[in-house]
């Protein structure tokens, strides 16, 4: 496959999760922390641009805990900063927008319902605004976004030739999930360290996101451990939204694209030592010590910083003389 | 708007030639199932018709950029459900004619980079051929597969009162052939009865053919060539085009810097190393082609990819340097160029036009030019030409100054009388002008499939049927006999 082509299905497969990740967050925002108290709420948003990794315009994530006010008196200036914000590149609309414009590029190598799908989800977005989705309830225009990358998601599974292209798509996908993921828990722990285990809702809430509510109700019963609620969103192998997981997508993805050039191999190894990581070191860490746990989430968001790194490399800027072989 | 027909309050002009009315306001013979049928509808049905074919396309992307000062826009090219239909009879003249002008004009190409006898004998003069910015003076001696210097040639096609006129031959980098295929799958959807009545000739082979005939250019008879689609990329107008043709072949679309040239092989960059490429249908003018070779400034192109080529290790189609054969000038000559190279009388006739390089031409152009058409030489896309009939004395009196200063750059021609078609109107239909233009292939052999992109002008009146400037597309069903 053309190396600009696979750079483009990795780029949709990232600005999509991406995209997808800041829907959940904010239909969680808006919906399910809707009746508590104001500065749960005020530490909700926290966590979600901790997470995130921006400081919100004017804001300041470090001090203002108990200042009820500031954070509420804004959701509106939030919400639309990470919705619709032009100077936000990670900002939903601009990651649709990016995603499509990928797709515009490479849409001889994918299908024509794949491209009508995003087109039309990204068309649906270009021109509202905040005041659009203020008027009825907010979460729900997220959780309508949210389902357009969903619906993309799943024309891709059943119609896409499974060739590098795909896999490039999966790698995008979930190289973005991991270091989503590991930033969220990472954040999560920043705001509220394990020892606070009377807020059960903020718990609640990232099992939400993270799409784990159902599976952790079956292995924990409803007892909120922050704990196994972190064990679960990290190390779970079967949690499509866990670390683990995307991390095994991951390597299978490499494995498939699989080339023999140097950085390629190096992409594959480090996808396989974070997880052997999760599997083999993480069972034996205290728990109730967050920093290391947070020491462990930064090296994995690392890891994926420096795969990405190799994959460019590897696959779509390589210098004649590194050409892999076929 | 109400129940009735919808061709009522339909006035054709006697002045021009009308694709479905005859003169006596009745519907030809081909056309009178159409005419039945479409008459049958409520205005609103085809209006909303219409609305889902232009929706379609929004959503299919089925666009072109336009950019001015508000910078790049997306936008569609408007489609007139309303089908023009050709009969058999005329479309076999077409395609006789079609296919003896390319032969010509790729026998004159043969000629003027290899022995030059046309211009030796006089037929064509010396100078209008070699100092015509698009002659390039590498190509003389590189020997050419088949023969084939135009391999996709995209005719502009009108019909007068006279009969099928050729108004330019396009033989760089010719575009519209995915708005054929395009309009003609939107309106399939929409007039599925009536399409299937009409035996209308099918295209869908188009993507087919076109990959069949690069295969055939492939240097040294490589049975199973890697062929790729090179574009200026996201940002060219025509992009929509160049994605939708790679995707039709199945063939990799690229732009310059995924190619590169390495022991005189061209390479594309994938992710399983380079792979070699043996044909590359390129959607690059010839100045961006190869820094190296051509303006040194371009950023669209491949460096050494000229070197490659004059090796004959990759084919280009077209080839460079194509663009003399359809510079408005030396299009005056391509008649004599059928006779001289084919012994045979040109079947599609050309517009009359004349030189202005030729002082008593420029005179006859300069006296009359309230009547005429005049055009820049290099030109294209309806830019930089007057309407002489449409312009106001003062825009000709200073565009007669421009011909004064630098004559040579410019022809001119009488004003058209192209014909019209039926259109939707928001208050029923009214007769707009049309051209039409077909696409033809060769590669070892000519070929090409019975349809063409049907542009049509949507202003009232207005004969300027460029998509940059107003114009839009209608599908063409050329009929079986």
């Amino acid at each position: 496959m053309l190396s600009r082509s696979a750079r483009g299905l990795y780029w949709i497969g990232r600005y999509l999760e991406r995209a997808q990740h800041s829907c959940r967050l904010l239909a969680d925002q808006f919906g399910v922390l809707e009746d508590r108290p104001v500065e749960e709420i005020d530490r909700c948003w926290r966590r979600l641009y901790i997470g995130l990794v921006r400081t919100p315009a004017g804001g300041n994530l470090e001090s203002n805990l108990g200042d009820e006010q500031f954070m509420l008196a804004d959701a509106y200036t939030l919400a639309a900063d990470l919705t619709f914000e032009p100077g936000n590149p990670d900002g939903i609309r601009n990651c649709l927008a990016a995603a499509r414009e990928n797709a515009r590029q490479v849409r001889n190598v994918i299908g024509k319902d794949m491209w009508s799908c995003l087109n039309i989800a990204f068309l649906g977005l270009r021109d509202i605004e905040v005041d659009d989705i203020w008027r009825d309830r907010p979460e729900e225009f997220y959780l309508r976004t949210e389902n357009a990358i969903r619906t993309f998601s799943g024309i891709t599974d059943s119609t896409m030739y499974r060739d590098g292209g795909w896999h490039f798509m999966q790698l995008g996908r979930f190289v973005e999930r991991a270091q989503l993921v590991a930033a969220l828990v990472d954040a999560q722990l920043a705001v509220f360290p394990t020892s606070e285990y009377h807020i059960e809702s903020v718990w609640r809430s990232l099992l939400q996101i993270c799409d784990a509510r159902v599976a952790y109700s079956r292995l924990h019963s409803l007892q909120f451990q922050p704990t196994a609620v972190v064990d679960l969103v990290v190390a779970d192998p079967l949690l499509s939204r866990s670390i683990r997981y995307a991390l095994a997508r991951v390597w299978d993805a490499l494995d498939a694209i699989s080339s023999h050039q140097p950085l390629a191999v190096e992409a594959g190894r480090r996808a396989g030592r974070m997880a052997a990581r999760i599997d083999y070191d993480w069972p034996n860490r205290d728990p109730e010590d967050d920093d290391a746990t947070r020491a462990t989430l930064m090296e994995i968001r690392d890891s994926c910083r420096k795969l990405h790194d190799d994959v460019e490399a590897a696959y779509f800027d390589y210098a004649i003389e590194d050409s892999p072989k076929p | 708007m109400g129940g009735g027909h919808l061709f009522d309050g339909y006035e054709t002009d006697p002045a021009f030639y009308d694709e479905m009315f005859d003169d006596a306001g009745t519907p030809r013979e081909h056309c009178r199932e159409l005419w039945t049928a479409l008459g049958g509808m409520t205005h609103v049905e085809v209006a909303n018709m219409q609305e889902r074919a232009e929706r379609s396309f929004l959503q299919d992307g089925i666009t072109f950029s336009v950019y001015d000062e508000k910078g790049a826009q997306e936008r569609i090219i408007p489609i007139d459900v309303l089908p023009r239909l050709i009969d058999a009879d005329d479309w076999n003249f077409i395609e006789r004619g079609l296919r003896q002008r390319l032969e010509a004009l790729n026998l004159f190409l043969a000629d003027i980079y290899g022995p030059g006898r046309i211009l030796e004998d006089g037929v064509i003069p010396v100078d209008l051929v070699r100092d015509c910015s698009q002659y390039r003076i590498d190509m003389r001696g590189i020997r050419v597969p088949h023969g084939t210097y135009v391999c996709v040639c995209g005719t502009d096609l009108v019909r007068t009162r006279d009969g099928f006129l050729v108004l330019e031959d396009n033989l760089r980098v010719p575009s519209g052939v995915s708005y054929m295929l395009a309009n003609r799958r939107t309106v399939k959807t929409s007039l599925r009865n009536l399409f299937r009545r009409h035996r209308v000739r099918s295209i869908e082979h188009y993507g087919t053919l076109l990959r069949q005939t690069l295969a055939e250019l492939a240097p040294n008879g490589i049975s199973d060539p890697c062929i790729v689609l090179l574009t200026p990329g996201v940002h060219n107008s025509a992009f929509y085009e160049h994605m939708f043709l790679a995707r039709e072949m199945g063939v990799e679309l690229v732009e310059g810097r995924d190619l590169l040239v390495h022991n005189g092989f061209v390479y594309m960059r994938t992710t399983g190393g380079l792979r070699r490429v043996d044909v590359i249908y390129r959607r690059i003018d010839d100045d961006f082609l190869d820094p190296l070779a051509f303006r040194p400034d371009s950023q669209l192109g491949t460096s050494g990819l000229f070197y490659a080529y004059r090796l004959g290790n990759v084919a280009i189609a077209n080839a460079p340097g194509t663009g003399v054969a359809d510079d408005k000038s030396v299009y005056a000559y391509v008649p004599d160029m059928i006779r001289y190279f084919l012994n045979e009388e040109p079947l599609l006739a050309n517009v009359e036009t004349h030189l202005c390089r030729d002082p008593e031409q420029m005179e006859y152009t300069l006296d009359n030019l309230d009547q005429l058409v005049v055009k820049v030489v290099g030109g294209s896309g309806g830019h930089g030409m007057l309407v002489g009939p449409h312009a106001t004395p003062a825009e000709r009196a200073a565009y007669a100054e421009e011909i004064r200063k630098n004559p040579a750059n410019f022809i001119s021609q009488p004003t058209l009388d192209l014909s019209c078609a039926p259109c939707l109107t928001d208050d029923g239909t009214a007769p707009r002008h049309v051209d039409l233009r077909p696409f033809v292939l060769r590669g070892r052999e000519t070929h090409l499939v019975p349809g063409a992109f049907c542009r049509v002008a949507l202003t009232p009146g207005s004969l300027v049927v460029n998509s940059s400037q107003g114009g839009g597309g209608k599908d063409l069903w050329v009929l079986s006999a």
